[in-house]
């Protein structure tokens, strides 16, 4: 199973425990589509270097996972149906490079 | 019209003088350098080239927000296109700017 970047940028109003169970829920997401999450990275509060959805700011999230090709798609279909997730990013991972 | 020729005019009697205000003015937004510059990128490989690393990419854009060209950067074609993937991408992920209208505002 190839190595994805995922890079998800929630909305600020949101609480600790809400967001904390936003991630719970995404890596259920993943498990679901037979994928693994290795390691979530909190980037914390961001500003935004333009405003999305009125908001000028964010928690940003990434996550290392492994994902089989197939489910990218529908994990991205379920990202975007999640409002609290303003915009996200799923790259795939180079060995060697990181494009 | 009529400024048109009178500016013609104006030009006329200086073209016979000297070049010497009718000179270009000097390269102003990428100042060119005598030697090529070598790509830092292959001066160094270990050298990232990461979308989420916004604050290096940041050294690749004007002030507007845009992607400089290779000829102000020195970059090879190769890192030049990785650049500017990242740059694209850091811009979806509100990383970067897209223009100088972000910068003000937000």
């Amino acid at each position: 199973m190839p190595g994805y970047e995922l890079v998800f940028i929630v909305q600020p109003e949101m609480e600790e425990e809400s967001r904390d169970a936003l991630v719970e829920k995404i890596t259920a997401t993943i498990s679901n589509l037979d994928g693994q999450v290795h390691e979530v990275e909190p980037w914390g509060k961001r500003r935004l270097a333009y405003p999305i959805k009125k908001r000028r700011e964010g928690f940003y999230f990434l996550m290392h996972t492994e994902l089989p090709p197939s489910a990218v798609r529908s994990l991205e279909r379920s990202l975007k149906l999640m409002e609290d997730v303003i915009r996200h990013l799923i790259v795939r991972k180079e060995e060697t490079t990181t494009t | 019209m009529a400024s048109d020729t009178e500016e013609g005019s104006t030009r006329a009697p200086s073209a016979g003088r000297p070049r010497e205000r009718t000179q270009r003015p000097q390269r102003s937004r990428y100042s060119r350098r005598r030697t090529r510059k070598k790509c830092a990128f292959c001066d160094d490989e270990s050298l990232p080239i990461d979308y989420k690393k916004a604050n290096s990419l940041q050294n690749y854009l004007t002030d507007r927000g845009k992607i400089l060209p290779r000829r102000a950067t020195g970059t090879c074609a190769r890192h030049q296109r990785r650049i500017a993937v990242a740059i694209k991408r850091a811009r979806h992920l509100a990383l970067l700017p897209f223009t100088a209208d972000h910068m003000r505002s937000g």
